[in-house]
């Protein structure tokens, strides 16, 4: 086998702008047949964008991509799915009110007069459920089925036409350890049948438990390739960082004080289902220490938060903050003794349409530093704006007029943590306050947190990394289906044990009673 | 009883059509608060058609000859020219919602603005009054079907089907029916109403599966016009005394109620639009209105106003929007513009 | 920041290209009708095209039938009186913008405000209370009939998520049926001027002794207005009207109502999420908002010169729906609001010259508003026209100076942000 031909695929020095950035520069990736090559790099390294280019979404402005040695144009999915590459992407393409069989036909139908014939379609699909261990129910509704399956069908999808070459976008984001265990399988039965897998991730683990080669990109530019069995995590976590990573969180022992937040029996009803969305949730903080709720994603977390800060009324129990029952209090009433620094920070956070300062007062534009008899006092909020923005060094175009929306992820983040921990407020909530953000935001949000912890602010965190869980918390609790089932010290316990915990599988008994 | 089901179905057509109208822009993903304005247009294209083509040669022997068939053809062929000049005007709102993704809401409604201002502006100029007449004479017995065309004797009793169904009639009432079903099955059952949905739903999935958002936006909105514009034509044909008078009553929203109501499925508004029909047939005439055939006007004893009927359908509407929000699934993407770009 | 490159004078500029497109659109239909149209022929054309832009200077026509120009204090004064209910409406529609609502509801509104408004005026015998008096009650309480009913699909909105459009719809229609059905029952209805028997009497007839006399009701006072501008139905109504909608100004950029309605509009979760109460201030604005269109009615027929057609209940009031441009070609500024309904007054003043003077009629005037609405809608792209590449290369050199977000995250903000204006309904 000559040197050409080796390859199915080979992007040759990709170069892709878009106004202001240039996401991909120079970037060459080649993929073996039958091997699984992941594609490393952190949020905003250009992996997605690399991807969107080999499937058609974005035309580069420089380089060529060979399939099989020959040079090919891709202008589009059709000319991607003509030479049988397929992805499923990290936020399913997949229509809700449509059954599984719909979605995995559409955009490749079977007609006869231009009517839908599903029949030779389900065989084949059915066919190839069979082949793969891939079940799952085609006539159920894609809203109705778990995450789980609904990747499933993305794969069917890819599998229905004939694809060979097949992208994963960041698959393993939204799965419990089990179901990641399964779609490991599932990526390995592929690649044994001659399948040709790119799995996108940033997760490392993952990457050397599965992946044959990595290719390594950082702020849009090429790292490197290297064989997994030749390397480590830290020199991979290295050359996506480009320096020497602090995997550890540094922070002294946590000296817990009196109780801040005592939380009884809280229930939330879900908007989903008719169970509780939070059930019978017991727990206490305590000032000086940093508690995290661990879990995989939609197992109540944010009911509970929402519960918590106000945004949802309680179906159940009772919240005590600083000793005052707060249970039926409104937001702002709450927000007297809690900052929250919210999940979502597009959703509400921010007002994507305000002012850095506009944002900057977003709770306390009512209070008489900054209104005079319903009149707002401009000036002060300004000079208010720009002594956050300097002490927390949001960077932006204009200073406090610069409109949110047109900020980096990584500052708007830093505006709404600047607003929160300014607020001073014995008690903070941070749910998921590093998602998204590279590593260098990542640290600065981590070490802000310990320094309000040192400085004897209770802090609930929230967050669906394992890492973060067991590297930043004194104390873990695990939501699973709403109620907490465990209690651990991160000192003492493993990613392992969590994931047990998370997965539902293991529980303690006295979990959720103490306090 | 006769009456009313021949009331109630020429109320209930135009509602049924236009409201599905409704479905297959939405469905699509474009909000087509327009639907008013279109069949205005429509209704005005279509009368100005049949206006200006009376007079023509081979049209006057036809009717001259008594020749029903080349009358009720006749009828069809203006019911095409509302369509296609519905689905041209339509095209304003199509390019500014989805080349120039513009507010479709306020797109609408300009296009709801700018009907009547056309249609009145024009049929002043032509007519030189603010009503536009289909023909001179009485031109809705043209196009009425009754006994007589059919050849029956003229006092023939043709049972209580027969005279319901064949007498004093529109060949639009069926035609239109017709169309709602076909177009219905197409939704339904054919790679296009798949396609169609799909972008209404979920239009990044759609396009990541090579299918053109764009054009099936257009398709959607297109059918759209071309279904309200013939909507709106039949309705001045069937219940405006074939006059175009730069209005239609609110006919177009209340559509989009019916579509709502009939949370955006073809069954469900085919029976929404029967009801709101029947009330709007009751408020018309509710005072000669003899329903069980004793020569006793029973609506009209119980003394509710006729104001009442006629409001029922909007306060209905809300009345079931309110209870049934949470049930009611608008379509996802609708509404959005999409743009090829951010994904 | 230069003059040319702030975003609010190219809002402007947007806003005045529109206009003229709106304008030349006109122009080309009359001058298409004058081809065609044999006996209008170019000449005529001509007119009609210099009337449609400079119609409100319009004198009428000498001896020898030539159009004369100069002022003319009649169109200018009735421009203004006719732009005083426009101002109203506008502003209604601009504050429920501002909100992130669009009130399609002013019709419906309007309508309410005129059925309160013409009650009380016309129920209090006059002698009763001062003129002065009735004249206030009848103004209040236009407003607060209208600021009902606009709550209603504020009220809808906020606690059952129901598509303001929709519901906004739905009440107009319903008020057009109540306002017939309550004047139909009412005493109010004019029989005396023998074929005007399907109107309201004037807010000038009072009633004396059981029966209505023309001259004892109450009118909006002139002011001297009139002096000014005579032969004009013009009056002191235009004032309140600015001073209202100076008011709204100040409530929208001044105060902390207006920031969290302004918080409301823009991100509704992230108003609940600052403790703000999103639904409280949907339904606020939507009843200000009513009131605010209602004003418009009440100081319309208050001014005693205006006769209100009662059966109404197949058609709306054109100056609820001519808020909606009126406040879109303002941009939703309340202080902009006043020249851009100036603006639409004048081209219905405009209107009535063409049909008076030529061949042509009102309702091309209809068709430039249409089309101003229209353009506005996407306005964003003849911004983008008229800033052109300038904009992109200070965009890229902003990007600079703070990296953006990576692209596929900031659309999946869009998304959610965009995707939540769509889930109501």
């Amino acid at each position: 086998m000559n040197e050409a031909n080796q390859y199915v695929i080979e992007m040759l020095h990709i170069t892709k702008e878009f106004p202001g950035i240039k996401a991909n520069d120079d970037i060459t990736l080649q993929l073996k047949k039958g091997e699984i090559h992941a594609l490393l790099g952190e949020n905003g390294a250009g992996k997605s964008t690399l991807m969107s280019v080999l499937f058609g979404l974005y035309q580069p402005e420089a380089g060529e991509i060979r399939k099989d040695g020959k040079t090919v144009q891709i202008n589009n999915p059709n000319d991607a799915t003509a030479l049988h590459i397929g992805m499923v992407h990290q936020h399913f393409k997949l229509v809700e009110v449509f059954t599984v069989l719909d979605n995995i036909i559409l955009g490749a139908e079977d007609t006869k007069l231009g009517f839908l014939q599903k029949k030779q379609a389900r065989k084949k699909v059915e066919e190839l459920m069979n082949k793969y261990g891939l079940l799952v129910d085609l006539d159920a509704k894609v809203e109705d089925i778990t995450v789980g399956m609904q990747q499933r069908t993305e794969i069917l999808k890819m599998l229905y036409r004939d694809n060979e070459i097949l992208i994963f976008d960041e698959p393993t984001a939204v799965l419990t350890p089990q179901e990641i265990d399964e779609l490991m399988q599932i990526m390995k039965n592929l690649a044994k049948e001659g399948k040709s897998i790119l799995f996108i991730s940033h997760k490392l683990n993952e990457i050397m438990e599965v992946a044959d080669r990595v290719t390594v990109l950082r702020k849009g530019k090429y790292v490197g390739t290297v064989n997994t069995k030749d390397t480590n995590k830290q020199e991979l976590s290295n050359m996506m960082v480009g320096r020497p990573v602090q995997l550890e969180v540094v922070k002294a022992p946590a000296q817990p004080k009196e109780v801040v937040l005592h939380v009884e029996d809280m229930c939330v009803a879900s908007k989903l289902h008719k169970r509780n969305a939070v059930n019978n949730v017991s727990f206490d903080v305590r000032a000086g220490e940093i508690v995290c709720i661990a879990g995989i994603d939609g197992n109540g977390q944010t009911e509970f938060v929402f519960g918590l800060t106000g945004l949802e009324p309680l179906s159940g129990g009772k919240i005590e903050l600083c000793g005052e029952d707060i249970s039926k209090s409104s937001v702002r009433q709450r927000g007297e003794y809690m900052s929250h620094i919210p999940e979502d920070r597009h959703k509400h956070g921010l007002v994507l349409d305000f002012t850095l300062e506009q944002n900057m007062v977003l709770q306390r534009y009512q209070e008489p530093d900054f209104q005079h008899g319903g009149f707002i006092r401009f000036d002060e909020v300004r000079k208010y704006a720009e002594g956050l923005i300097e002490k927390f060094d949001v960077r932006s175009g204009q200073g406090p007029i610069t409109v949110a929306r047109s900020m980096s992820g990584g500052n708007q983040q830093k505006a709404i943590i600047a607003r929160e921990l300014d607020r001073n407020r014995p008690l903070v909530v941070a749910v998921q306050p590093t998602r998204g953000l590279d590593v260098g935001a990542i640290e600065y949000i981590h070490s802000q947190l310990v320094a309000q912890r040192d400085e004897g602010k209770a802090i609930l965190l929230v967050s669906l990394e394992l890492d973060e869980v067991l590297s930043l918390s004194d104390r873990i609790l695990v939501m699973y289906e709403g109620e907490i089932v465990g209690e651990l010290d991160p000192k003492k316990t493993t990613a392992q044990e969590l994931g047990l915990y998370m997965a539902g599988a293991k529980r303690s008994e006295k979990g959720g009673e103490q306090a | 009883m006769t009456f009313l089901i021949q009331q109630t179905l020429i109320y209930a057509v135009p509602l049924m059509i236009v409201a599905l109208a409704g479905v297959f822009s939405e469905r699509s993903g474009i909000i087509n608060l327009a639907l008013e304005g279109i069949m205005i247009f429509g209704a005005f294209m279509g009368v100005l058609f049949v206006n200006l083509a009376q007079t023509a040669g081979w049209f006057v022997e036809a009717k001259a000859a008594g020749n029903w068939l080349a009358l009720q053809g006749f009828e069809i062929l203006a019911m095409l020219v509302a369509a296609a000049m519905g689905a041209l005007f339509s095209l304003l709102l199509s390019f500014a919602s989805i080349n120039l993704r513009a507010d479709q809401t306020i797109g609408g409604t300009a296009l709801n603005l700018m009907a009547p201002a056309l249609v009145l502006f024009f049929i002043r100029m032509i007519a030189n009054q603010n009503t536009l007449q289909m023909a001179t004479g009485d031109s809705a017995s043209w196009f009425m079907i009754k006994k007589s065309t059919l050849g029956f004797e003229k006092n023939a009793d043709l049972g209580f089907l027969g005279n319901t169904l064949l007498n004093k009639v529109y060949l639009a009432t069926y035609l239109c029916i017709l169309i709602f079903v076909v177009l219905s099955i197409i939704l339904y059952k054919t790679r296009f109403g798949l396609r169609l949905r799909s972008c209404g739903e979920n239009p990044q999935a759609a396009d990541s599966l090579g299918i053109n958002v764009y054009k099936m936006r257009y398709a959607g909105v297109s059918i759209s016009g071309a279904l309200a514009g013939m909507g709106g034509f039949v309705y001045s044909l069937t219940t405006a005394n074939c006059t175009s008078n730069g209005d239609v009553a609110g006919f177009g929203f209340l559509a989009l109620a019916v579509m709502i109501f009939g949370n955006w499925k073809p069954l469900n508004i085919a029976a929404a639009s029967l009801l709101f029909g029947l009330f709007k047939c009751i408020a018309a005439a509710y005072s000669s209105l003899d329903i069980n055939g004793d020569g006793v006007y029973m609506l009209s004893q119980i003394g509710i106003s006729s104001h009442l009927y006629r409001m029922l359908p909007y306060i209905i509407t809300l009345l079931v929007l309110a209870f049934t929000s949470k049930g009611s699934r608008a379509p996802k993407a609708e509404g959005i513009p999409y743009d090829k770009g951010s994904r | 920041m230069s003059f040319w490159k702030k975003e609010s004078t190219q809002k402007v500029l947007a806003s005045l290209i529109s206009i003229l497109i709106g304008l030349v659109v006109g122009a080309i239909v009359v001058l298409i009708v004058g081809i065609f149209n044999k006996s209008i022929s170019l000449k005529g054309a001509w007119e009609g095209i210099r009337l449609i832009f400079i119609g409100i200077l319009s004198t009428g026509r000498d001896a020898k039938g030539a159009l004369t120009w100069g002022f003319n204090p009649a169109s200018i004064g009735n421009m203004l009186f006719r732009a005083t209910p426009l101002v109203m409406t506008g502003l209604s529609v601009a504050l429920a913008f501002k909100t992130g609502l669009f009130n399609i509801g002013a019709p419906g509104q309007y309508l309410m405000g005129t059925l309160a408004t013409l009650f009380i005026a016309l129920s209090i015998p006059s002698g009763a209370l001062p003129g002065w008096l009735i004249w206030l009650l009848a103004f209040l309480g236009g407003i607060l009939a209208g600021m009902l009913w606009g709550a209603i699909p504020g009220l809808v909105k906020a606690f059952l998520n129901i598509n303001e459009v929709l519901a906004c719809i739905m009440t107009n229609w319903i008020a057009a049926n109540l306002v017939t059905w309550a004047f139909d029952v009412s005493k109010l209805k004019n029989m005396v001027e023998g074929t005007k028997s399907g109107y309201i009497y004037k807010t000038t007839y009072g009633l004396v002794d059981g029966t209505y006399v023309d001259g004892a009701g109450v009118a909006t006072t002139k002011l001297g207005l009139n002096k000014i501008f005579p032969g004009s139905q013009i009056n002191a109504g235009i004032l309140v009207a600015i001073l209202l909608a100076v008011g709204v100004y100040i409530l929208i950029s001044k105060t902390t109502l207006g920031y969290e309605l302004k918080a409301c509009g823009a991100n509704r979760h992230a108003a609940r999420y600052a403790g703000i109460h999103d639904k409280r201030n949907i339904v606020l604005s939507m009843a200000l908002s009513g009131g605010l269109a209602a004003a418009g009615a009440s100081l319309y027929f208050l001014s005693g010169n205006t006769e209100f057609f009662w059966s109404t209940y197949q058609s709306l009031p054109a100056a609820g729906f001519n808020g909606i441009p009126v406040a879109l070609l303002a941009l939703n500024n309340p202080l902009g609001v006043i020249f851009s309904a100036i603006f639409m007054a004048m081209l219905d003043v405009v209107g009535l010259q063409l049909t008076n003077l030529t061949a042509y009629n009102e309702y091309i005037t209809n068709v430039i508003i249409a089309v101003i609405v229209y353009l506005s809608a996407f306005s964003l792209a003849i911004r983008m026209l008229i800033s052109g590449k300038r904009k992109k290369r200070e965009k890229r050199a902003e990007d600079k100076a703070a990296p953006p977000a990576p692209p596929e995250d900031k659309a999946a903000g869009d998304k959610a942000e965009s995707a939540k204006g769509g889930e109501n309904a």
